[in-house]
């Protein structure tokens, strides 16, 4: 009996080892992908961003001392001149991603899901843009808005003869006219959506035209709350695609007429300038962070909002 | 031009305004661009006729000039190389550790998840300083390597939990059915369940190609020499290496684009139906 039990545990144990022995192996390179490129990046930001550390000393960062702990901090929210407006603008950016982007390509995906000829065709030309690049389309409307040869200022000139300047250099136009370079393509997401409009049950809505409910009403009472889940994690990528800019405001302005963007800063603090200050870089990097945190946190509770509607609605 | 829609009378009004608006408008945002680009490529001086002003007469000097003097497939090349190799790294990567953390049970499992899922919270850029300084410390700055490294490391969180959500609706009796065949976990995961789940490892992976296809901000980071450029990157160049010669900026542009839309063209059906999960067909 015991020899028989003993053979037993040898051989689960040896199973037990095999399998142990798999999940390691799968897991290893992954875990070393996000050492690698995360975790130890994120320690270095967040540890440099107590330290002076910039072109003076390039190989060895200083801690400022405790007392002083926050200098590179106080630095940045006091002194440095872009970093309100470039946080601002960073969130804005988020926020039109979430309330603008997502609504324009739900409303989009909901057409493209129409039974109506000739709809591929109009689908597949809307991804073009998403193939070409941010960098590529950055380029095509800096051509688009020049005053020399651009289509924007015959445009404005309709309504305002006068209009002679160059929209991405004024204040408050440069802000619009950067936004309207990217906010309008969003091809990649409204083909997630429309796959999963595609995926809800036929008979789902078969059922809801029987009680009376079709086209945008069915959309807005079955489809959509169907797709919430899908919803969300665009938004997330959309809400963080657009705090992270860059690209565009690298083709469009450089930072000029108020539109920097925190990636914007970050860079150029770490690298672009000449004086680079990498503590500094790295003190809005880990700002960049625990923002972003937040607008994803935000991601949630806006998307919990219409349950919490109806748990009130029933006490 | 209301006979050539097969279904729409039967929605109601509303609904069917808004979907001819938007039908509408989703044409206009993406063939403006584009279009006026071609035309004003063909114009001899754009700053003679501008606007959306047709050319005078055809002028295809710009486009003689560019396939010249710009290689455009040692960039496009550039581009294809770097994003392929690091897409096939960090999917079939990702697709292992997914199924892990999908399918079977062990210790830290939740630590796991929670340490990628933190890599969706981290913004790429706010890493730029310590990973520029990795690169040039790994000794690899300016070359293709160093782009391919950072390309198949960042992006986890998105494939990650794309892949995780397939493997999660892929039936388990699957599974016990090929371990009692006498499947070793190795052959379970190769044979049986990366085919099933390959609709979602597509959706990834396009969506990690298009990302390190479109990708500019690191591969303006790391890569200095001309001829190892992808072709974002070599985009910046354009507006001091044309200066004044709009014609030929517009040409090179029109070359630039080019390549992935033709490439689209004839793939669409594969990226339609990857990018929507397997839902709709191209």
């Amino acid at each position: 009996m015991t020899t028989v039990k003993q053979k037993n545990h040898t051989t689960v144990s040896k199973q037990e080892w095999r399998r142990r022995g798999f999940i390691i192996a799968f897991l290893a390179p992954t875990l070393l992908a996000f050492c690698i490129f995360y975790l130890y990046p994120l320690l270095t930001v967040f540890f440099t961003s107590f330290c002076k550390w910039d072109y003076t000393n390039i190989t060895n960062p200083q801690f400022w001392g405790f007392a002083d702990m926050f200098n590179n901090y106080k630095y940045i929210f006091t002194t440095y001149p872009y970093f309100w407006e470039a946080l601002l603008n960073s969130t804005f950016w988020a926020l039109l991603g979430i309330f603008f982007q997502i609504p324009l390509a739900t409303i989009i995906a909901l057409a493209f899901s129409r039974k109506i000829k000739g709809i591929k065709l109009i689908r597949n030309i809307y991804i073009i843009p998403c193939m070409i690049s941010s960098a590529a389309l950055g380029m095509i409307f800096l051509q688009l808005y020049s005053p020399l040869y651009g289509i924007i200022n015959p445009i404005i000139q309709i309504f305002n003869p006068e209009f002679s300047g160059n929209i991405l250099l004024q204040k408050g136009t440069a802000f619009w006219a950067m936004t309207g370079a990217y906010i309008f393509f969003t091809g990649t997401t409204t083909l997630m959506i429309l796959g999963n409009i595609m995926a809800v049950p036929e008979e789902i809505r078969e059922a809801a035209m029987l009680d009376g409910a079709s086209g945008l009403k069915q959309d807005f009472l079955i489809t959509i709350p169907m797709i919430k889940n899908t919803l969300k994690t665009v938004s997330i990528l959309a809400a963080t695609s657009g705090f992270l800019l860059y690209n565009e405001v690298f083709f469009l302005t450089r930072g000029a007429a108020g539109t920097y963007s925190i990636s914007y800063v970050i860079r150029e603090l770490a690298i672009n300038s000449p004086r680079s200050q990498f503590g500094r870089a790295n003190t809005v990097a880990f700002i960049q962070i625990i923002a972003g945190m937040l607008i994803i946190l935000f991601v949630n509770v806006v998307y919990e909002i219409p349950s919490l509607c109806k748990k009130l609605r029933r006490n | 031009m209301k006979t050539k829609f097969k279904n729409l009378n039967q929605l109601p009004i509303g609904t069917r305004i808004v979907t001819i608006i938007s039908l509408i408008w989703a044409s206009i945002v993406s063939l403006t661009p584009i279009v006026w680009l071609f035309i004003s490529s063909l114009k001899k001086d754009p700053l003679a006729r501008p606007g959306f002003q047709l050319p005078e007469s055809i002028y295809l000097e710009g486009y003689i000039s560019t396939f010249r003097d710009l290689n455009v497939m040692q960039y496009f090349g550039n581009s294809m190389f770097i994003s392929i190799v690091s897409v096939v790294i960090s999917i079939v990567m990702i697709s292992m550790s997914a199924y892990v953390v999908a399918r079977m049970e062990f210790w830290g499992k939740k630590l796991v998840n929670l340490m990628l899922a933190t890599t969706l919270f981290i913004p790429a850029t706010a890493l730029t300083y310590p990973v520029y300084n990795l690169i040039n410390r790994l000794g690899i700055y300016n070359t293709r390597t160093a782009l391919i490294l950072i390309y198949a490391c960042s992006g986890i969180a998105v494939s990650f939990f794309v892949i995780k959500n397939y493997y999660e609706h892929v039936p388990k009796e699957l599974e016990d059915a090929a371990r009692i065949d006498g499947c070793g976990y190795m052959q379970t995961f190769w044979h049986i369940i990366f085919p099933v789940a390959r609709p979602g490892i597509m959706t990834a992976a396009v969506l990690a190609f298009l990302n390190n296809w479109n990708e500019y901000y690191w591969a303006s980071l790391v890569i200095i020499d001309r001829e190892k450029l992808t072709v974002p990157a070599l985009l910046s160049t354009f507006t001091t290496s044309f200066r004044t010669n709009y014609n030929g900026l517009f040409s090179a542009m029109v070359i630039i684009i080019l390549p992935p839309i033709l490439l689209y063209c004839i793939f669409n059906k594969f990226f339609i139906e990857a990018l929507s999960g397997g839902a709709v067909k191209g």
